[in-house]
This record gives structure tokens, C-alpha cells and sequence, in this order.
């Protein structure tokens, strides 16, 4: 059996989901990444992380969730706040809606500094790291209320990391 | 050599392909999901699933790919039917176009006599003779939603079971 607990899965930000606000695919300030970008507007706009890395019906095999690494650029103005919230879905069986419940966690970059004008990494890591069975799948969603201030934003991609076990 | 016949690897809405229909990123129906969204039209749309596992070019090794199953909304009427198909995609060496073949497969809900009911649901395509996948194969498992004109769907998730041996 392998166990190698410093497995990573790059998650690029054209899987991540975007919901409120006009998005888009850009080139990365960096020349030759990627990012998707958000354009000036006073809104709350929810961006989701799918974690993807894989799963397993038996307990304590396939991947042991630990923590969640995000890049992010806030360029221009200062968006009012970055709120950060790691929900766990378990799917539901045939004819039953799935339940959702948020993880307890802990983020490197405090809620009053995530919004500064930056380039930021935030680790979001789990409090109690959890072995993903087949029927669960985790979101990391990122509530950005961009009030009045003129600011805009890059997402440049995430990283999973975990254990894996098989 | 590991053997893990218990693999399993999450395939969220955002990398699912959507051809017919206006299809949005929405919020799913239960808070903190994501869905893809169709609204309503009497229409036909091709949902297919990029079956994004390891694969081996060594027989027998790699992924074993043994079901896909999606999970999916129908709200406001149900549908005409949906209907599954797997395709085996062998890709073409340089100058020759891929050969596409299609694997016989069961779904567990019934295309016009259950899996096109107004609910919540779970459909598992299973292959009938589950698959090693060679570097030079893919597979993308198709979902054919016959629509009238008021039913619309949430698409939230795929999951594919697999054995993993390396």
C-alpha cells in the first residue's frame, strides 16, 4: 500500500465556478499564466474552488483532504471583503437533494488583509483533515463583496493538498 | 503493485461540456453547492462528461474504469427522456482523425420511465465490461436530455468509479 502524505492537485481557475459579475479569461500579469478576471462592478460575487483530487468507498483509502492553497490578485481599489467558507457535500441518493455542511478551518491571511490591494496565497486549512469517501465531494467558496471602491481581480489557481492512501 | 478497486474521482459541473441550451453558472439548490444551469426550451441537449482519470500505456495497468454516475436536477415538468451513451474515443495519430466506439452500458434509471421524472437523481452508467484505459484512449460518457418547453436543469456533479493499479 502506498501512503504518501505531501501529495498536491492543481486545480486551474477555467474549472473553478463564477456566479454574479462578468468573468473572464485573461492572460496572467505574469506573462504565460492564466487568469480569470473580474471586472469593476459593485456587487457580491461567489467564486467556488471543486476540489478535485479522488475518493474511495472504503474508509481511510484514496485521499485525506488537509488543506487548500488559492492565488488570487486584487489590482485595482479594494473590494469591501473576502469571505471564505470550506462546504463539504454529501451527495444524495436517488430522489434526495444532497446536504451541505462547512468545515471547520483556519485561513492564513485574516479576513481584514485578504481584500488588500496584493498578490495573496491563502491556505485554507482543515481543522480536523478528513479521508473523502465516493459519496462526498468539497467546495471552497470565496464571497467577495467589491462595494464602491474601483477594483478588479485576478484568480490564478488552487492547490489541493492531501495524503493519499491506496 | 498496488491494486485499489475502490477509486473513485469527482468531475464538477464546471468541466462538463453543455452543447444546446442556455446554460449558466448558477448556485445549486441546496446553499453552498454550484450547478450548471439550463433554462427552460424544448430543445435536446448533449451533456457529456469528460472521464478525466489516470490511464497507462502499459495493458492492465493504470485506471480500470467501471461506472459514471451524474447527479442532476429536473425542476418545473419532467423531461421527455435521458438518455446515456459511452464513448470510447481512440485518438488519431498525426494526420488521421480519432475513432470513436461506444462501450455497452446499463443505466440505472430507465431513460423515459424514471430517469426523466421531476426530481432529484443519481444515474449510474455502468459498463457491462469494465475498461483498462490506454494513454492513446479517453472516454466521454454522453447524457441526451429530451426537453419539452417548461422543464429546466440543475447539473451538479459526475463521480467515476474506477480500480487504480500502478
Amino acid at each position: 500500500m502506498i501512503h504518501n502524505t505531501h501529495m498536491s492537485q492543481y486545480i486551474p481557475p477555467t474549472l473553478w465556478h463564477f456566479v454574479t459579475g462578468t468573468f473572464t479569461s485573461v492572460a496572467g500579469t505574469v506573462s504565460g499564466t492564466i487568469a480569470i478576471n473580474r471586472a469593476n462592478a459593485n456587487e457580491t460575487s461567489v467564486i467556488t474552488i471543486p476540489i478535485m483530487i479522488p475518493s474511495n468507498s472504503v474508509a481511510l483509502q484514496g485521499a485525506k483532504l488537509v488543506s487548500i492553497e488559492v492565488d488570487y490578485v486584487v489590482k485595482t481599489g479594494e473590494p469591501t471583503s473576502l469571505t471564505w467558507t470550506l462546504n463539504k457535500v454529501t451527495r444524495g441518493v436517488e430522489g434526495s437533494v444532497a446536504s451541505v455542511d462547512a468545515i471547520t478551518k483556519t485561513d492564513t491571511i485574516a479576513a481584514a488583509d485578504s481584500h488588500a490591494v496584493d498578490e495573496h496565497k491563502q491556505v485554507i486549512t482543515i481543522t480536523t483533515p478528513e479521508w473523502v469517501d465516493n459519496d462526498v465531494y468539497y467546495l471552497l467558496e470565496i464571497s467577495l463583496i467589491a462595494g464602491a471602491a474601483n477594483n478588479t481581480e485576478h484568480f490564478l489557481g488552487a492547490v489541493a493538498n492531501f495524503t493519499l492512501r491506496v | 503493485m498496488l491494486h485499489n478497486t475502490h477509486m473513485a474521482q469527482v468531475i464538477p459541473c464546471t468541466e462538463i461540456h453543455y452543447v444546446t441550451g442556455t446554460w449558466t453558472m448558477t448556485a445549486g439548490t441546496v446553499a453552498g453547492m454550484i450547478a450548471k444551469h439550463k433554462a427552460a426550451g424544448a430543445e435536446t441537449a448533449v451533456v457529456t462528461v469528460p472521464v478525466q482519470i489516470p490511464s497507462n500505456s502499459i495493458a492492465l495497468q493504470g485506471a480500470k474504469l467501471t461506472s459514471i454516475e451524474l447527479d442532476y436536477e429536473l425542476a418545473a415538468a419532467a423531461a421527455t427522456s435521458v438518455t446515456a451513451v459511452l464513448h470510447k474515443v481512440v485518438r488519431g495519430i498525426e494526420g488521421a482523425v480519432a475513432v470513436a466506439s461506444h462501450p455497452t452500458i446499463t443505466q440505472s434509471l430507465v431513460a423515459a420511465a424514471g430517469a426523466e421524472t421531476e426530481d432529484t437523481h443519481k444515474l449510474v452508467v455502468t459498463l457491462s465490461t469494465p475498461a483498462w484505459i490506454d494513454n492513446d484512449d479517453y472516454y466521454l460518457c454522453e447524457f441526451s436530455f429530451v426537453f419539452g418547453g417548461a422543464v429546466t436543469v440543475d447539473i451538479f456533479a459526475a463521480v467515476v468509479n474506477f480500480t487504480l493499479r500502478v
